[in-house]
C-alpha cells in the first residue's frame, strides 16, 4: 500500500505536488558476488560525526563517517522534522544499519565494509543540486575506495 | 536518483524507498520499497530481525536485472501513523504552559542521563553544549522567544545565530526525547512527539520561538522556523 495515504493531508499535498524526475531508462553496473564484494552505506538522513559540521539549511554538500564508527559518536542534524526522530534516537540502525551489516559480514553474506559511509541530507528542493557537484564526488570518492556496491536509505 | 548516478559510476546499488510513487517515477536500478513510517527505513528501534528481513530482501534485488522495484510484504502495521504529529495539531492549553523549562530540563536531564548509562549512547550534541549547561540555552531561547536575539557565548563565531537556534531547539528535543524512553519506554515516536507539544513547558517554549522566527526580518530566521515548531 502507498505510504502517501498515510500521511497528513498537508504532508500528503506537499509530495504529490513535489516535481520527480522521470526516466526511461536505468543504468546497470553489472552482476556483483555479494559475498566478495566491499559494500558501503550512503544515506540521506542528515547524520555526521559528532565532531563534524551540522548540515546547514538544504546543505547539498555530504559528511564521512568511517565505518567503524561507534553509534555515540553519530549525531543527527537533519532539517526536516516530517519524519520520527526518536526511532533513530533509540536505534541508529534504522537509518543507518552498522550493526546488520557487520552481522552480514560477520555471516559471509557480504564480503566487507567499505572503510567509509557517507551521508546527505535529504529533503533537498533541488535534488539536481546535490547530483551535479557532490553526488560526482561521492560516486568518485567510493570509487577510490574500492566500493563494489552502494546501500542507500532515506529518512 | 543518487543510485541512478552511482550506478552510471560503475557503482552497483539497492535501495530502500518509503514513497512508492516516486520510486516507480525515478526508475533506480533496485529498490525494495518498505511500508513504514518516514524514519523507520529499515524498521522498528530495537527489532534486529525486521531489520535484518529488510536488508535480505534489499540485497536480493541483485538477483534480478534492473531496474527492480519490489514491495516489501508481511511487515506492515496499519495503524501506525506515516509521520509524528506536529504542535499545530494540537491545543495550546496544556498543564505545563508558560511553566519553568528550566526546572523542567533539569527533572529531564535525571531521566535522560539513565539513558545514556543504559545504552552508552546520545543524540544531544548539535550545538557542542553539554547538557549540564543547558539552563543557558533555555534563557538563551526564551530571549529569542521575547523578541531578543543576543548572540550566546556558545555560538560558535562561524555559525548564523537562526542555525544555533535550531540546534538548541533540536538538542533539547533530543534530551526530552531521551528522557521519555526511560519514563514510558513502551511510547511511540507519536506518542512522544505529543507529550511534548501538549504536556511540557519546552514545548510551549519552541512553539513561541517558532513563532518569533516565522515573525523575524531575517529570511533565514523564517526559513528554519519551520523545522522548529509547526
Amino acid at each position: 500500500m502507498p505510504r502517501l495515504d498515510r500521511l497528513p493531508a498537508k504532508t500528503q499535498a506537499v509530495l504529490r505536488a513535489q516535481p520527480v524526475a522521470e526516466y526511461d531508462s536505468t543504468p546497470d553496473a553489472g552482476p556483483v558476488r555479494l559475498a566478495q564484494a566491499r559494500v558501503a552505506l550512503v544515506t540521506t538522513a542528515g547524520l555526521h560525526l559528532r565532531a563534524d559540521r551540522p548540515f546547514a539549511g538544504k546543505d547539498p554538500g555530504y559528511r564521512v563517517i568511517p565505518s567503524d564508527a561507534g553509534a555515540d559518536d553519530i549525531v543527527q542534524s537533519h532539517s526536516s522534522i516530517g519524519f520520527d526522530r526518536t526511532a533513530t534516537q533509540r536505534d541508529l540502525n534504522v537509518v543507518f544499519p552498522l550493526d546488520r551489516l557487520r552481522e552480514l559480514v560477520d555471516e559471509g553474506v557480504l564480503g566487507e565494509l567499505a572503510p567509509r559511509f557517507l551521508s546527505f541530507m535529504g529533503a533537498q528542493p533541488d535534488p539536481e543540486a546535490v547530483l551535479a557537484e557532490a553526488g560526482g564526488q561521492a560516486a568518485e570518492q567510493l570509487l577510490r575506495d574500492g566500493v563494489d556496491v552502494v546501500l542507500l536509505t532515506p529518512t | 536518483m543518487l543510485a541512478r548516478r552511482f550506478e552510471a559510476a560503475g557503482l552497483a546499488t539497492t535501495s530502500i524507498s518509503l514513497v512508492l510513487e516516486h520510486t516507480a517515477l525515478l526508475r533506480p536500478p533496485r529498490a525494495l520499497y518498505v511500508p513504514f513510517p518516514f524514519g523507520l527505513a529499515l524498521g522498528h528501534p530495537g527489532d534486529a530481525a525486521q531489520q535484518r528481513r529488510v536488508l535480505d530482501a534489499a540485497f536480493a534485488l541483485f538477483e534480478d536485472t534492473p531496474p527492480v522495484l519490489r514491495e516489501l510484504t508481511g511487515e506492515a502495521d496499519d495503524d501506525e501513523p506515516g509521520a509524528p504529529v506536529q504542535a499545530s495539531a494540537l491545543g495550546l492549553d496544556g498543564p505545563a504552559r508558560g511553566g519553568d523549562v528550566a526546572g523542567e530540563v533539569s527533572r529531564m536531564r535525571q531521566y535522560q542521563q539513565h539513558w545514556v548509562a543504559r545504552t552508552g549512547r546520545t543524540s544531544v550534541g548539535l550545538t557542542g553544549v553539554p547538557p549540564t549547561r543547558f539552563r543557558g540555552l533555555v534563557r538563551f531561547l526564551e530571549a529569542v522567544a521575547d523578541g531578543r536575539f543576543e548572540r550566546p557565548r556558545e555560538c560558535p563565531p562561524e555559525t548564523e545565530l537562526p542555525y544555533f537556534i535550531r540546534w538548541c531547539c533540536d538538542d533539547l528535543k533530543a534530551l526530552y526525547a531521551e528522557a521519555r524512553f526511560v519514563m514510558r519506554p513502551e511510547d511511540s515516536g507519536d506518542a512522544v512527539a505529543r507529550w511534548l507539544w501538549a504536556d511540557t513547558a519546552l514545548g510551549d517554549l519552541l512553539r513561541r520561538v517558532g513563532q518569533r522566527l516565522a515573525e523575524s526580518d531575517d529570511p533565514l530566521a523564517r526559513q528554519l522556523a519551520y523545522g522548529i515548531a509547526r
